[in-house]
């Protein structure tokens, strides 16, 4: 294979898996995402969301991830109802769920970070500076949601059969809705019903 | 490949002759071509398989090695194509 395939379906794979293939596969690489995050304590708290708190429950890692997953497929299907004249949710079920493997890349590498005190950041935030794993994950989350990024707006072209400014509207939009639902969500359900950290 | 549109200015070519081989008689006139001939020949392709394969998107995605929906998008350009053609 080439390396202008590989790097096609890297940022593409959704042209050969989805719907309930790209499920089984997006669901492997968000349990590996929530073991390794809890593990590695890393936490993605939101759609587009990661942050370095140190430690992190098992249970708070995956409740996260599947309040993440659960945000985006909702809102991408409801913005599929609008715009597509044909689309299966099995396949917005998928290819989003798929989306989020890039994520697992910072979950592993976040076991070779020490993160500074979060007391000592406020005090002097010049510190993170000092910390040369934490500022090379810091970089390294850049170009890891960007690729996430790109990954659900092929996702939802593939899925949806949407094309141009349709759907980058549906993107923009998209994301920042989920965005505010999962941090609603993660606000309610976890920091009020379940009282978990 | 039968040439659909013209070479000098693309617009939509007319069928003028016909000719039978086993007699040599030719029909002569002003026909339009058949809409699926104005399709590119990989959609003309991708529409013989869709029949061979009864009309199975699931198994042309096997066959093709694509997923579902984007064997569903390649068909959705045809229709759309199509609709383009009949107006």
């Amino acid at each position: 294979m080439k390396s202008k395939d590989i790097f096609g379906l890297m940022i593409n794979p959704f042209t050969r898996i989805a719907g309930l293939p790209a499920f089984g596969l997006g669901l492997l690489f968000t349990t590996l995402i929530g073991f390794f995050g809890a593990a590695n304590g890393v936490i993605f708290d939101g759609v587009l969301d990661v942050h370095f708190p140190g430690k992190v429950t098992i249970i708070d890692s995956f409740l996260y991830l599947a309040i993440d997953l659960f945000s985006l497929v909702l809102v991408m299907f409801i913005a599929g109802l609008f715009v597509s004249r044909s689309f299966r949710f099995v396949d917005i079920l998928g290819t989003m769920t798929l989306s989020k493997a890039p994520f697992l890349i910072l979950a592993l590498a976040a076991y070779f970070v020490t993160v500074p005190d979060m007391k000592d950041i406020l005090e002097d935030p010049s510190i993170v500076l000092q910390s040369a794993s934490f500022l090379f994950i810091l970089i390294l989350s850049f170009p890891i949601i960007i690729w996430n990024i790109t990954l659900v707006y092929n996702a939802f072209k593939v899925s949806c059969d949407v094309k141009g400014t349709t759907l980058n509207i549906n993107i923009i939009f998209g994301l920042l809705i989920s965005e505010i639902i999962s941090k609603a969500l993660i606000y309610l359900l976890i920091k009020n019903s379940f009282q978990l950290t | 490949m039968l040439p659909t549109q013209c070479p000098s200015c693309r617009t939509q070519l007319k069928v003028k002759c016909l000719k039978c081989e086993n007699c040599e008689t030719e029909v002569n006139g002003t026909y339009d071509l058949p809409v699926l001939a104005n399709l590119p020949e990989d959609q003309q392709q991708f529409i013989l398989r869709f029949v061979k394969n009864s009309g199975s998107l699931k198994e042309m995605a096997s066959e093709l090695k694509l997923s579902y929906p984007t064997v569903r998008n390649l068909l959705n350009d045809i229709i759309q194509k199509i609709e383009s053609y009949e107006k």
